[in-house]
């Protein structure tokens, strides 16, 4: 028999990973969410969930801490990854590796020391668990939001802030205008990468002291009180939550590229 | 079709000839799967320095793991082979979830109220009437267990099954408070209390776990009734008090939410296992602790010339212990495999690895040595004072409870012990008195448990407004 070679089949390894690693465990988790104890079809987990005040409080201070751990990072980012991409560096890429470089150590290992740190400017850690979070969480997540914006800042073509500028655009106005818009899909991507994990985090508040849950202990406490429906229940808000995200972020990302980053099609595009 | 069903014939043909292999195999090595706490057996290659030699003349000095020495032991005794699978495992629900998704053991370690839980489901084989005949000297279980265990165990039932025909103790010890004595005092240490003190702000730890920190929880709530002098002279004292400690009402299981949520705005924070490093270094001045990680605690900070002090609270204490038990999924129909796993139960009691065990672990053993005047020895020469040091004023520190009227096990020491490794690892007979067992909790209960603990760690909107200004 003479073997034939189809394209379609270089995605047969990654099918056969997403088929055991993803989707059954998918189907899994969806079953233990609307299921109980009998086995029988039930919202009650759901429901529940969203009459607890402690509950529906700990999505909120989890959400609190994922944006607030977002914002931090992207106002740092950002200008670091636009001196790095846009100021003609040549130690642009030296540089860059100094902020990625953390990510090959060990995160725990990272935290245990900042934890040092932290100790001898506050003193007492348990004092202020709040503050420490939001900082670990930032100092953990950091380099996800600096790499995809310095890959878009670096990609940006340098003709369009020519244009601008050549067009009589102040500096601010260019910033505003050409340089934000068009890095956009760097944000988004950035924002994606560090919004979900920071609500899931909980070793970071085990590591600082914090003895609130969020999201992420709240499954681990479920799951070890064998507890599946409940901890399967949150799975899926989280699911949920970054399926809003992608959405909301995509539209928003199609805009912009629509909109800014080639005009010519879009023009194009109207007339078609 | 021949063809098609060629392979499949072929391939039961060979399943069936392998298993038939593997039966013959089994009559030369017998396989033990056996699953324990991490680091809680002698794993050897001790230094010359720390050998122990007794008067007896008893050298104890191991270069091989117990397990290796059990391996090589039973051979010697009984001329089969037998090789133990030895896994460990990190707490009691990883333990069971272990089990329930289909790893396979045949004699595990888990602490009381998981032996109860696996009683109630029919987990468990009971021990051979041959495992608790007295007269047999390599009986070295049922000879040499504390009598106070003893008694302890025969207590306990769970659906009308004894629990000690099914569990063979391994260690055993208390829940307290582990303190700074130059920041805490000896009278703020005495009360479960001291959790909600204002004075040690975010400066205790609590244990991560609902069971020790609804104990302290509940203590704090009855305390007034259970520390009240007529309550504790009564005849059924023992009784009265285990029967307040385990309930798990609704009411109960809501005025302790209350108090653990107070806890929680005072305490450090909940540990699983940072506090004992966080003790040592001083970030905290006193936490909850069992009494065998609050040895390990005082030894570490001795090291850093820290002295650290250990008290049971005077409301009660939760009397803990951790057993073999043997899993019938795992032993089956298998009598031979039942008692090799009976066998290492018995090794691990004799007095020589016990001590051995102890001196790895820093907790203690519930075995007292029978006959053998081993133990004993081996605790007065770890805590008994030098006779010569005329110093320090000496006390009487009775421990007879533990081994028995026979032997006179009064331990002359010095008077800080009494406070300190010596007192956590042979509690004294007042703590032993006020202590109870906390079993597992029922269905609702555990439900109201759980409930409640998620309470006390979700986000309060009531208190939002502290919590993320600090």
């Amino acid at each position: 028999m003479k073997y034939t070679f189809h394209r379609k089949q270089l995605a047969i390894p990654y099918a056969i990973f997403l088929i055991l690693f993803v989707i059954l465990p998918l189907l899994v988790i969806i079953f233990y969410a609307f299921t109980n104890d009998n086995g029988q079809v039930s919202f009650h987990n759901f429901i529940a969930f969203f009459q607890s005040g402690k509950t529906v409080g700990t999505l909120l201070y989890s959400i609190v801490i994922a944006v607030l751990t977002t914002l931090i990072c992207l106002l740092i980012a950002y200008p670091t990854a636009f001196l790095l991409a846009k100021t003609g560096m040549r130690s642009g890429s030296a540089l860059l590796l100094l902020f990625v470089l953390p990510m090959w150590i060990n995160f725990t290992l990272r935290i245990t020391a900042l934890k040092e740190i932290l100790t001898l400017i506050e003193g007492n850690l348990a004092l202020h668990p709040f503050a420490n979070t939001i900082i670990c969480m930032v100092y953990d997540f950091l380099p996800f939001m600096i790499m995809p914006l310095y890959n878009t800042l670096t990609k940006l073509d340098d003709s369009y802030i020519e244009a601008a500028q050549d067009l009589g655009a102040k500096k601010s106005l260019v910033f505003w205008r050409v340089i934000l818009p068009l890095s956009v899909p760097g944000i988004v991507s950035g924002v994606t990468m560090v919004f979900l994990p920071s609500m899931t985090n909980y070793v970071v508040l085990d590591m600082v002291y914090n003895s609130t849950y969020i999201m992420g202990s709240l499954i681990g406490s479920y799951f070890s009180a064998y507890d599946w429906h409940n901890g399967s229940v949150i799975s899926i808000i989280l699911l949920l939550i970054i399926c809003v995200i992608t959405f909301i972020s995509n539209r928003y990302a199609e805009g912009e590229e629509d909109s800014h980053v080639n005009p010519l099609k879009k023009a194009e595009a109207r007339k078609g | 079709m021949l063809k098609k069903c060629l392979p499949w014939i072929l391939g039961l043909g060979l399943s069936l000839g392998l298993t038939a292999c593997g039966q013959e195999g089994e009559s030369e090595v017998i396989t033990l799967r056996v699953a324990n706490w991490e680091e809680y057996i002698d794993e050897g290659e001790w230094d010359e320095e720390d050998a122990y030699e007794f008067s007896d003349g008893t050298v104890i000095c191991p270069e091989n793991s117990i397990v290796e020495d059990f391996e090589e032991w039973y051979y010697e005794t009984y001329g089969q082979r037998v090789v133990v699978e030895y896994s460990t495992f990190g707490t009691n629900e990883e333990l069971y979830n272990q089990i329930t998704i289909g790893d396979v053991y045949d004699l595990v370690c888990p602490s009381e109220y998981m032996i109860m839980k696996m009683l109630r489901e029919g987990m468990l084989t009971p021990y051979s009437e041959a495992f608790f005949d007295t007269r047999k000297p390599e009986n070295y279980y049922a000879n040499g267990v504390s009598p106070f265990i003893a008694e302890v165990y025969d207590g306990l039932t769970i659906d009308g099954q004894k629990v000690n025909q099914y569990a063979a103790g391994y260690m055993w010890g208390t829940l307290g408070l582990v303190y700074n004595p130059e920041e805490v005092t000896a009278e703020q240490a005495s009360s479960w209390k001291l959790l909600l003190d204002k004075d040690l702000y975010r400066r205790i730890t609590v244990k991560d776990s609902v069971r020790d920190a609804f104990f302290a929880a509940a203590s704090i709530h009855f305390h007034d009734e259970i520390t009240a002098r007529e309550f504790v002279n009564q005849e059924n004292y023992s009784e009265a008090l285990h029967e307040y400690l385990n309930r798990t009402d609704q009411e109960t299981v809501d005025a302790s939410e209350e108090i653990l949520s107070a806890i929680k705005r005072n305490v450090y924070s909940f540990e699983t296992d940072a506090g004992k490093a966080d003790m040592v270094t001083g970030k905290v001045v006193a936490n909850q602790q069992w009494s065998g990680d609050a040895v390990y605690t005082m030894d570490q900070a001795e090291e850093d010339d820290l002295e650290l002090c250990y008290s049971v609270p005077e409301e009660s204490t939760n009397l803990w212990f951790d057993g073999w038990v043997m899993l019938s999924e795992g032993l089956g129909e298998d009598s031979r495999k039942q008692q090799v796993a009976e066998a290492f139960v018995n090794f691990v009691s004799m007095p020589k690895n016990v001590i051995r065990n102890m001196t790895y672990i820093g907790y203690t053993s519930v075995i007292s040595g029978g006959e053998s005047n081993l133990v004993l020895e081996y605790v007065e020469e770890t805590y008994g004072a030098d006779h010569e040091e005329e110093e320090e004023e000496l006390v009487e520190y009775d421990v007879s409870y533990f081994f028995g009227e026979d032997k006179d096990a009064v331990i002359l020491t010095t008077e800080d012990q009494t406070r300190r490794q010596l007192y956590a690892q042979y509690p004294s007979q007042d703590v032993v008195d006020r202590s109870v067992v906390m079993e597992c909790f029922d269905k609702e209960g555990n439900e109201r448990m759980n409930r409640m603990w998620t309470n006390v760690r979700c986000f309060d909107l009531k208190n939002w407004f502290e919590i993320l200004f600090q």
